[in-house]
């Protein structure tokens, strides 16, 4: 944060069986909070803006208390100047998008510039029920940002909409940060979108902090895989450029010594790209010369062969980096498998996902 | 169809009582209303017993224990005979009470189901954006409960356009003074003035009718 302030949460709150016990201090612009639903993302927010009190502990912004147990501080909501975006939008339905908007603005100030960033100069007479998805949540943040907050918590803005539409909004939430000088408390169960959005992440974890660090190096590594398989990607490489070429529309990465190639994407030779692959996207083969349209054919040794419910997961080393492969155990009693047994893993190239542009 | 001076006395005596029972009961029915769909208190059940006590009693016993309130002898009626020289009992004010006792649970029923409806999410968010709970409640709760509070307003209003069995025991049948639409016909029944009778019948139907049917197009769209 270019002002030196921080975060200050150290915290415990109860909700029936689960407890959320934090004792951290966040200090870039843009934090991530990254969970699983039920990790406590949304109660750590509601916690920060008041609308949910800690059990105990201190919570401050800079030097200001917020709330603190000890001392009986607890700033009600309105008193703490925090923009919220909620998941859902939670628009006012029976006010326009600029009666929304101007809800929380403080008296004779001006939210052209909100307006224009988030390009919704066109919706404002428009009530949130004729808004489509990613239109609301823009309001959402342009309703949050018009308060002129302190700080900005954002909790799984993009989570109810479609892939392509997050695609689309995500520009947007990076131009609020570019354009604001507020810090920014971004939390999601998206990989994507942290390391779109932050300069640094948490990872929680059943209401505790599991792993933090600068995002691409904390989702990469191994200590991100339980959040990873929760959230439907096992796994997530971070792999250089060697090849880019446009006229054949591929791009091929580097894993160990071997080419993976994945759909054209404008990226210098070089560059590190963060993929995520489904372990169920992964087929295994036992010989490398098939007549098949994949483009990826890893050759690699198995190193683990795991039962989970209905599939056995397969831990395959590729020189240096472990890949995670489901597969039912009718193929896997077929090919005879074992521990030690050479492999081909074959990926096609659209079940790769960049997880950054 | 040819309506009587007396006729007309009880026609507007019933709406004036009903209009100024609104008027009076409608704060705190708005207050209560909220208390009991939004706030966690000691006492919530009782409060809420206490509101709704006058709609499964019947209206002779409410009348009767209003009676005994606001006798002269009464806690209520003698302090207030003492300090303003007033007798309430048998008077217009009696209507007005006990119309008022009887119609507020419907009231605050309708005000409840409307506020509870209203998502916490949403005053959250407003909290959030910088609205003190006093702001939240007229910007937010009031205006989203709205079908709800004219709902039980509506409804209110035309229970109390009707009352009868507690106005007769603390207000008396006085025609001209006292004498409702709904004791107006009980009184023309007993006398075998069925012409008078069934005009206050088509009226009060009239009424009622068109009550119930603006509740509906309110409450429904």
């Amino acid at each position: 944060m270019k002002n030196g302030l921080g975060i200050t949460l150290n915290f415990r709150k109860r909700l029936g069986s689960f407890v959320l016990d934090l004792n951290c201090k966040l200090e870039k612009q843009v934090t991530a909070f990254l969970g699983a639903s039920g990790s406590g993302k949304s109660t750590l927010l509601n916690c920060i803006s008041g609308t949910l009190s800690p059990d105990e502990g201190e919570i401050a912004f800079g030097d200001e208390t917020l709330y603190a147990s000890a001392s009986g501080i607890n700033l009600p909501p309105e008193k703490r100047g925090f923009g919220y975006v909620f998941q859902e939008g939670h628009l006012f339905p029976h006010l326009t998008v600029a009666q929304n908007i101007r809800y929380g603005q403080p008296k004779r100030k001006e939210s052209s510039s909100v307006i224009d960033i988030l390009e919704i100069s066109g919706l404002l007479q428009r009530y949130p029920k004729q808004l489509s998805g990613g239109q609301r949540q823009r309001v959402a943040v342009a309703r949050a940002l018009a308060m002129e907050p302190r700080l900005l918590l954002m909790d799984e803005p993009l989570a109810s909409l479609d892939g392509a539409l997050k695609a689309r909004i995500i520009p947007y939430l990076r131009h609020v940060k570019e354009a604001f000088d507020i810090p920014i408390l971004y939390v999601t169960h998206a990989f994507s979108e942290v390391l779109a959005l932050a300069d640094e992440a948490f990872l929680l974890s059943d209401g505790r902090i599991a792993a933090k660090g600068e995002p691409h190096q904390l989702l990469t590594a191994p200590s991100a895989m339980p959040i990873a398989q929760l959230t439907g990607v096992e796994n997530i490489l971070s792999l250089p450029v060697i090849l880019s070429d446009r006229e054949r529309g591929v791009t091929a990465l580097e894993i160990g010594g071997q080419h993976l190639v994945i759909p054209y994407t404008d990226a210098e030779i070089g560059t590190p790209l963060p993929v995520a692959i489904r372990a169920e996207d992964i087929i295994i083969s036992l010989a490398a010369d098939l007549p098949i349209s994949a483009r990826n054919m890893l050759y690699g040794t198995i190193q683990e062969l795991d039962v989970v419910g209905d599939r056995t997961v397969l831990s395959i080393l590729v020189e240096g980096h472990s890949l995670s492969v489901k597969i039912t155990h009718e193929a896997r009693a077929q090919l005879k498998l074992q521990k030690g047994s050479a492999v081909y893993c074959v990926i096609k190239a659209n079940a790769i996902n960049l997880l950054w542009e | 169809m040819r309506i009587t001076a007396a006729e007309i006395a009880a026609l507007s005596l019933s709406i004036k009582v009903a209009l100024l029972s609104l008027v009076v009961m409608f704060p705190p029915g708005l207050l209560v209303g909220w208390l009991l769909a939004k706030r966690t208190f000691p006492g919530k059940a009782f409060l809420n017993t206490l509101v709704m006590c006058p709609l499964v009693l019947p209206p002779i016993v409410s009348g009767y224990l209003l009676l005994i309130l606001l006798g002269k002898h009464g806690i209520i009626g003698g302090f207030i005979y003492q300090v303003f020289g007033l007798e309430i009992v048998f008077s217009q004010w009696a209507v007005v009470i006990a119309v008022s006792i009887i119609s507020f649970p419907l009231l605050v029923r309708g005000i409840v189901t409307g506020m509870a409806a209203v998502p916490e999410e949403l005053e959250n968010a407003a909290r959030t954006l910088g609205a003190s709970p006093v702001k939240v409640f007229w910007t937010i709760t009031v205006p989203l409960a709205y079908r709800g509070i004219i709902g039980g307003t509506i409804l209110g209003f035309s229970k109390s356009l009707g009352e009868f069995g507690a106005t007769l025991m603390v207000a008396g049948n006085i025609p001209g003074k006292t004498q409702t639409m709904a004791l107006a016909i009980f009184s023309a029944v007993q006398l075998g003035e069925d012409a008078t009778a069934y005009r206050l019948v088509f009226i009060s139907t009239v009424v009622a009718f068109i009550a119930l049917w603006l509740t509906e197009r309110l409450t429904l769209r």
